[in-house]
């Protein structure tokens, strides 16, 4: 109970926004509550008017009012059920468009320049996934509880007209179903809601295993094993969706014995309250009979408060997003752009990634880092693009501090690595992203520059192909030609290379390689490798291990003295 | 509106006869329960005390609480069906995806394989669970209480009768316009939600161009055309569930009117005319339920399509064609002119090869030159088109044998690694491997640092959402698995260390070269240095063997297309 209420007191994502669009909630709820008392009241008048008929009185105008109200009721009804859907999904459509510039803003705060693939990857499409839901939240949860409310009040104040006496009884019995029930549903759902998305979760874990291993399985014979394992948890989680949903029916056959029960009740009050008067009689059916359009209300109620227990993680998940804040620096200039790491350390919990290094790459130096995975290339470059703060030391560019930099940092650092996305855009546009600034023949020069002239010219469209969603009619050299078009434009004095040709096969990474380190010249560069291919373009190599440097050298130097380097040149020089 | 595939289900004729005797059952409780409502209401309209009317009080209740229990009972009934059919359809499933291997998940992509094994089947059950119910209920229900209405006033059934199929024109009609119109937008769906997909993905390099904080704007502005499209959509879209309400609501409207005009001639009694209104709405409701789940429903039928298609795909005939218990130092394999095509280009052309005892045969070329086929030509995961294959003088129709597949082990690009625990990973082929013999291959794998730097060594759980393990490792996982398994005398690489750093590279190479010994090996890649380890190389060239012969003798010779290739792959 607590946790609920501490999520609700913590929300930012749903709260405020409710707060901030009143008026569209205000409507939905209205409307969907009108919805209602249009169908309750259609029964109440046909109850009324054929009860009346049927004392036959002399007029036809007599029951002329209830016929109308009658036909009135009967237009209402899908009339209101109509708009209410509109609105409420555009409110719901509206809420989306903000939460999704929310999502996007708060992830860009905290996405990093080196690698944040994961961060986008997955959590994103659970974001996204968690946004979804939200709507269903509101469209399944909130509108029906809100109206169901109204009427709550409404047909209470309905029958206090008449006795209050009789409007207690139904308060109570209204209250049971309306509230306690749903309550004790939400709590009772829950524990089960927590077992089935782990369970489901685990499914599509091991439906994965099954599918991308299905290679071992076949291999190592153990096709059996595959299938006896995969059903325990298939059969787990449906034994748990199976309860909950027999939790659900049987609740509602529960919700339904109530609601006999206030038949009953209601029959029986009539029955005496209109009993003396010959004009009263005809109200019997007419309350009894409005019940039953009432009751898809509650269990719509009930069933949407069950359900709250699911969106639980997705507020959760949405509330820890950092909320994005707007830091304004002025933008700072700097002379000779010399990167110097002095005695820096990371640690990544109690483990040391970076340990008391020291790097100085002066301007227009190329310089080429190599190690295991695992030794902290990675991590290094992270922070020099100051992604990260080191534990102690410091990170410069220009004698000024990366983290200083940080607002307008693609101004000095290009960073061209293995993921460089391309949007699904003209070719034109994509190469602008560089530079916005650049005008047609400035982007077109780059282009050259990065050797796919040829290819441009051999496409019906020329600059203007679309280059659909992440470039995927290029070759993966042609994308990274691109990219490496883009930097050019983006004219940073440094670029850091982070693995940029891993994937791609050794004919075309050396020519990739080749045209980088071509029309780089003049900037400084900074080269994660994972092979010697093309070292001899760097000024200075350092092998990276454990967190500080085990050798370094220029090539030239590294080649005569170090076997280790000799080593590993054999391998890659066996071509 | 039902499909005809379900009938072909197991034991689906006696679980639909139940279903049936319930739901008419269920039929008849609604027509007691508004004939014993009318009756205790027209007994107090006429004045008459409660006590008279107790008993048609209780019956009304009576028929309320089993109409009430028959849903759940129902509900509860098809559920238990729904699970046992699902569950059959798993079993199904997997065992195809076994009997076709790899291959099914190259041809479905494994994101579809994955989804028709978890949502999809889901999906099915749903299908079941709801759609049986539904039907069924729209197929009895109304007939009875029509005929009921029938039996009281001829005139209202007849009424009830007709509007029916007007209700459902409308209903279908419209549903086609929105239809047509959904069909119209779907584009413009498509581009705007790619684009947002597109600025997400895009966010890393977005933010390396610093341009991150300039498209939130985008984003906002998609999601808004996004909305106006959804909103024109479905203001087409939800007018004809309007249609379906507007007909349904009317027409109780209009019932309630005649039955007043009946009344006030004095051509009806009160009691008639009141079970016919409690009825009118009862008439309706299966219907409206009907369509309510009716997209639900259409989900349900696709992934069925999708689940049958996959159970019926055929298997791979002849896989015992083979005898053979452990390759030895004199067992043959020869492959003879072998051409395989893919999408109609030739990908190998008249492959020969001979392989004897504990050769190791590379395999290279540059990327697309047919290495890979090759390896899983002999892997048996592909079928040539045409050529001969023996092995030990045996003819067989493809590799995919059973006896073959027990023989080898094949190391990939990129291993799999199950979400389990590391010792689970590594005991994959060799389930009862002592624990010594567990330790000796994490050593000789080169694991054990690792196992040192995980919290938990051994039993730590490694693999998607649990530790990720590093490419190198997984290479090495794999190494493991193959060093508990000595049964398997054959070994086939493909690229294992391609996308390593060179490090790593150097390190598994010392951990790897030992194995090789006593195995026939198959080696493709386009790591030249690999040939020190190698007695035999073929050189493939555009789907075909340029060269043959020792690597010793072919690297001496300066013209040999081995030492062309090296060129080439040197980049000069």
């Amino acid at each position: 109970m607590n946790k609920v209420r501490q999520l609700l007191r913590r929300d930012s994502w749903v709260v405020p926004f409710l707060k901030s669009q009143k008026s569209g909630l205000f409507w939905s709820i209205v409307l969907s509550f009108l919805t209602i008392l249009a169908a309750g009241s259609l029964m109440f008048v046909s109850g009324y008017l054929i009860s009346r008929a049927a004392q036959r009185p002399e007029n036809v105008l007599m029951i002329y009012v209830p016929i109308v109200l009658t036909r009135g009721f009967g237009i209402a009804r899908p009339v209101f059920r109509y708009a209410q859907r509109l609105v409420s999904h555009n409110w719901v459509l509206r809420f989306v468009s903000k939460s999704r510039r929310r999502l996007y803003e708060s992830v860009a705060s905290t996405a990093s320049n080196i690698r944040s693939r994961l961060q986008t990857g997955e959590v994103l499409s659970l974001l996204a996934d968690d946004l979804d839901r939200l709507q269903n939240l509101y469209l399944r949860t909130l509108f029906p509880l809100g109206a169901g409310m109204i009427l709550y009040l409404f047909v209470s104040v309905g029958i206090g007209v008449v006795n209050w006496l009789f409007m207690l009884w139904w308060m109570m019995m209204l209250s049971v179903i309306m509230i306690v029930v749903p309550i004790v549903s939400f709590f009772a759902n829950r524990t089960r809601v927590k077992k089935q998305k782990q369970l489901q979760s685990q499914l599509y874990t091991e439906a994965t295993d099954a599918v991308l291993g299905l290679q071992d399985w076949v291999l190592s014979g153990r096709q059996q094993d595959l299938i006896a394992y995969q059903g325990q948890v298939m059969a787990d989680l449906a034994n748990t969706k199976r309860t909950s949903m027999k939790f659900g029916w049987w609740r509602d056959f529960w919700i339904q014995i109530l609601v006999l029960i206030l038949v009953v009740s209601t029959t029986i009050w009539a029955g005496t309250q209109f009993a003396e008067s010959r004009m009263a009689v005809n109200f019997i059916a007419a309350f009894v009979l409005a019940i039953f359009p009432l009751v898809d209300s509650f269990l719509g109620v009930n069933q949407g408060v069950s359900e709250a227990s699911f969106y639980e993680d997705s507020m959760t998940r949405l509330n820890e997003l950092p909320v994005p804040e707007a830091e304004v620096t002025t933008p700072k200039t700097i002379k000779t752009p010399t990167i110097v790491l002095n005695n820096v350390t990371f640690k990544y919990g109690d483990k040391v990634i970076i340990s008391q290094l020291d790097l100085v790459v002066k301007a227009g130096e190329k310089v080429a880092i190599l190690g295991r995975s695992g030794s902290g290339k990675t991590t290094l470059l992270k922070l020099i693009a100051g992604d990260i703060v080191p534990e102690s030391g410091h990170v410069t560019i220009g004698n000024e501090s990366v983290q200083s930099l940080k607002q307008n940092l693609s101004k000095f650092i290009a960073v061209l690595d293995q993921q460089s996305y391309l949007f699904d855009t003209t070719i034109l546009n994509n190469v602008r992203m560089g530079n916005i600034g650049a005008t047609d023949d400035q982007v077109k020069a780059a282009i050259t520059q990065a050797g796919l002239q040829p290819l441009i010219d051999s496409l019906p469209e020329k600059y203007h192909t679309k280059m659909q969603e992440a470039g995927a009619r290029f070759s993966g050299g042609e994308q990274q030609r691109f990219a490496l078009a883009r930097i050019l434009l983006q004219n940073a004095p440094i670029v850091i290379l982070d693995e940029p040709t891993v994937g791609l096969d050794p004919k075309t990474e050396h020519q990739v390689l080749r045209q980088i380190f071509k029309v780089l010249q003049n900037r400084t560069i900074i080269w994660v490798t994972h092979h010697l291919t093309g070292i001899d373009e760097v000024n200075h190599a350092y092998f990276l291990s454990e967190g500080h440097f085990i050798l370094s050298d220029t090539p030239e130097k590294l080649r005569t003295t170090s076997t280790h380097f000799q080593k590993l040149l054999a391998m890659d020089d066996f071509h | 509106m039902i499909d005809k595939r379900l009938f072909k289900l197991k034991g689906i004729i006696g679980t639909l006869m139940v279903l049936v005797f319930m739901t008419g059952i269920q039929g008849l409780t609604i027509i007691a329960q508004s004939v014993f409502m009318s009756r205790a209401i027209v007994d107090l309209w006429r004045g008459q005390s409660i006590e008279i009317t107790l008993s048609n009080i209780v019956w009304f209740g009576l028929a309320f609480i089993v109409r009430q229990l028959l849903v759940v009972f129902k509900n509860q009934y098809m559920a238990g069906y729904a699970d046992k059919a699902v569950e059959n359809y798993r079993v199904q499933l997997l065992e195809k995806y076994t009997a076709l291997g790899s291959t099914v998940v190259a041809k479905q992509g494994t994101g579809n394989a994955v989804t028709t094994l978890g949502a999809g089947l889901d999906n099915v059950k749903n299908y079941f669970q709801l759609l049986l119910i539904k039907v069924f209920d729209l197929s009895i229900i109304p007939w009875l209480v029509l005929a009921y209405i029938f039996y009281i006033k001829w005139e209202q059934g007849l009424f009830l009768l007709l509007i029916f199929p007007v209700v459902i024109i409308f209903f279908i009609i419209l549903g086609l316009a929105a239809q047509s119109k959904a069909d119209a937008e779907f584009a413009n769906f498509k581009n705007l939600n790619n684009r947002f997909v597109d600025a997400l993905r895009g966010l890393p390099t977005l933010k390396q161009l610093g341009l991150a904080e300039t498209y939130s704007d985008e984003i906002y502005q998609i999601s808004e055309d996004y909305r106006k499209t959804t909103m024109r959509t479905l203001k087409i879209a939800m007018t004809s569930t309007f249609a379906l309400d507007f007909f349904t609501t009317l027409s109780i409207a209009v019932v309630a009117v005649f039955l007043g005009f009946d009344l006030l001639n004095g051509h009806m009694m009160l009691l008639p005319a009141l079970t016919i209104l409690i009825l009118a709405p009862e008439y309706f409701l299966p219907l409206r339920n009907f369509s309510d789940d009716y997209h639900a429903t259409l989900n349900g039928k696709n992934a069925l399509t999708d689940v049958l298609a996959m159970i019926e795909e055929p298997n791979v005939s002849n896989q015992a064609v083979l005898q053979l218990t452990t390759w030895q130092s004199d067992s043959q394999l020869i492959l003879n002119n072998i051409n395989f095509s893919y999408d109609q280009q030739p990908v190998l052309k008249n492959i020969t090869v001979q392989a004897k005892g504990y050769q190791k045969i590379a395999l290279v070329g540059e990327s697309g030159s047919g290495k890979s086929t090759l390896l899983n030509i002999i892997g048996g995961f592909l079928t040539a088109d045409d050529g001969q294959i023996m092995i030990n003088h045996q003819k067989l129709p493809h590799l995919a044998q059973a006896d073959w597949q027990k023989q080898f082990f094949y190391m990939p690009q990129q291993p799999y690694i199950f979400h389990n625990t590391l010792r689970e990973n590594i005991k994959f082929y060799a389930q009862n491997a002592s624990e010594n013999e567990v330790m000796d291959a994490i050593k000789n794998a080169g694991l054990s640092a690792l196992v040192d730097e995980l919290p938990d060594g051994l039993d730590s759980m490694i693999g998607e959402s649990g530790r990720q393990v590093s490419g190198g490792q997984a290479q090495r996982i794999t190494l493991a698995r193959m060093l508990l398994d000595n049964q398997r005398k054959i070994l086939l690489f493909d690229e294992p260390t391609a996308h390593l750093d060179i490090e790593t590279e150097y390190d598994l190479k010392q951990a790897m070269a030992p194995i090789l010994a006593s195995h026939l090996v198959f080696f493709a890649t386009h790591r030249l240095h690999w040939l020190d380890q190698m007695d035999y190389v073929l050189v493939l060239r555009q789907g075909e063997v340029v060269e043959q012969g020792e690597p010793r003798l072919l690297l001496a010779d300066v013209n040999s297309q081995l030492n062309r290739l090296r060129y080439e792959l040197g980049g000069k």
